[in-house]
């Protein structure tokens, strides 16, 4: 597990994308760098209950997020944060999460 | 305006959610194929172009199709565009018969995935699933238009019963479908029990899985059997990747050219008889209706209570995918075209509209992260 989630930010215009783009959406610059984002707010949650192709299927929260620089990511929830919790972001390899801040 | 380009005939091969081992993709198709040629009256040996669009029909390419259904062609064309497949095809076929690159072309798109193969297309739909969504046990695109759902309630102030108006119209269409899967009328009770897929989604928010086929066939007007009138294309227009997965999903590429394909169509919102859209969630049906202009006051929960829930609204005449089920996107998207093919030329039956002359029909799809990334839609015409 990796604290924060990694993003890329034009290295041009300073815009920060997740997922990874090839140009930058604001300036077509084609150069990004690494940064990461730590915490973000919870806009929408939803439980996955069914899964089709999957019979023993445990129920799982996912949920819309915002970072304050304003990026839109969807997370999966390790706890019952709703809707206005800030939460803490990690990766668990390329899949973001969150918890609520403690 | 198309005026050397027409739709001139329509076909489908039946519809199930659960497919034979002997049944394929392939056979779908040709089944859809074979009927669409017979409604036009079109020999096969007549057909110079295809456009096919399939999530399943790799490894196979259009040109093995072409091959298999033993049709030599001189347009080609496959389209990836999931939900706006159909609609982009259409495009693409009218112009190739108006600029003379084909004569006959034949649309066809269908998918026999079975569930345990939606499922899988589901995860690997393109890298950001394979990568952010999939991992996160997302449920596909239940799981991220459960949250554009939450969003537009929000927004919008819609209760959980206003999408069940949707579902509810839809059914009650179908009963006069034989192709639908699900004929049995439906009610409010039975739509806000029905167990919880993705909350707030419920079963009857989610488009069923289905294994079909659907085709048109595009020619110069007067190659429309006797009798029938061609349907023509006033306007046509579409949208890919318009906001960069930046906004709330509650707009789809529509609200990018609505004001423009209406312009071009010479028509206002309020002259249509009826209207397909592409309905893979009921959410997305009043996106898309909104987009559109066809919700004058933006007021979608009134909207749903009062001209869908009464009945005033002749809305996916056919069932929708809600209740006809969804043979994989592309087909789906096709099956509102035909649908509104059906009703312009008044071969409807007892889901006839009275006088229809004029119909909008819209597509939407590719969940790429967010929401979906491609739109298309097009005012049809009874020609006279």
């Amino acid at each position: 597990m990796n604290r924060g989630i990694g993003i890329w930010r034009c290295a041009q215009c300073r815009t920060g994308f997740f997922p990874q783009r090839l140009l930058c959406a604001r300036c077509h610059g084609e150069s990004f760098e690494p940064d990461r984002v730590h915490e973000a707010v919870v806009e929408e949650v939803s439980i996955i209950r069914h899964m089709l192709g999957q019979t023993d299927w445990q129920p799982r929260r996912i949920a819309s997020v915002r970072t304050a620089e304003g990026l839109s990511l969807t997370v999966g929830l390790t706890d019952d944060s709703a809707p206005g919790t800030v939460i803490e972001l990690f990766e668990q390899d390329t899949a973001p999460f969150g918890a609520a801040k403690k | 305006m198309h005026t050397n380009a027409a739709i001139i005939g329509v076909g489908q091969s039946a519809y199930t959610r659960r497919p034979q081992p002997e049944q394929s993709t392939h056979t779908f198709i040709r089944d859809a194929v074979v009927t669409a040629l017979k409604d036009a009256e079109i020999d096969a040996g007549d057909v110079d172009g295809m456009a096919v669009a399939s999530f399943s029909l790799a490894p196979d390419a259009g040109v093995d199709l072409a091959w298999k259904l033993g049709l030599s062609l001189r347009w080609l064309m496959q389209d990836t565009n999931g939900g706006s497949s159909a609609m982009n095809m259409l495009g693409h076929a009218l112009r190739g018969v108006e600029s003379g690159a084909a004569s006959v072309i034949l649309v066809v798109g269908g998918d026999a995935t079975g569930l345990g193969g939606y499922a899988k297309v589901a995860a690997n739909f393109n890298i950001v699933t394979q990568l952010h969504l999939a991992p996160l046990g997302h449920g596909g695109p239940n799981g991220v238009y459960a949250l554009v759902t939450s969003r537009q309630m929000k927004k919008y102030g819609l209760m959980k019963s206003d999408y069940g108006h949707l579902a509810i119209a839809q059914r009650a269409w179908a009963a006069h479908n034989p192709y639908a899967v699900y004929r049995t009328p439906l009610t409010m009770e039975e739509y806000l029990a029905a167990p919880l897929v993705a909350d707030p989604l419920s079963r009857y928010d989610c488009v069923p899985v289905v294994a079909g086929a659907q085709a048109i066939i595009v020619a110069h007007p007067d190659r429309c059997p006797r009798g029938r009138a061609p349907v023509r294309v006033r306007a046509h227009r579409a949208s890919f990747n318009y906001d960069n997965q930046e906004g709330d999903g509650l707009q789809t590429g529509i609200s990018t050219f609505a004001a423009e394909l209406w312009q071009a169509a010479g028509m206002r919102p309020h002259d249509i008889d009826l209207v397909s859209i592409y309905d893979d969630y009921p959410t997305m049906v009043l996106a898309q209706l909104n987009d559109l202009g066809l919700i004058g006051d933006g007021d979608l929960a009134r909207f749903a209570r009062r001209d869908i829930g009464e009945k005033r609204f002749p809305l996916n005449t056919w069932g929708g995918m809600l209740s006809a089920g969804q043979p994989g996107g592309p087909a789906g998207g096709l099956n509102g075209i035909s649908e509104a093919v059906l009703q312009l030329q008044h071969r409807a039956g007892a889901r006839q509209v009275k006088d229809a002359r004029l119909a909008v029909a819209t597509g939407y799809g590719m969940t790429m992260y967010r929401y979906g990334g491609t739109a298309a839609a097009a005012v049809l015409e009874q020609m006279e």
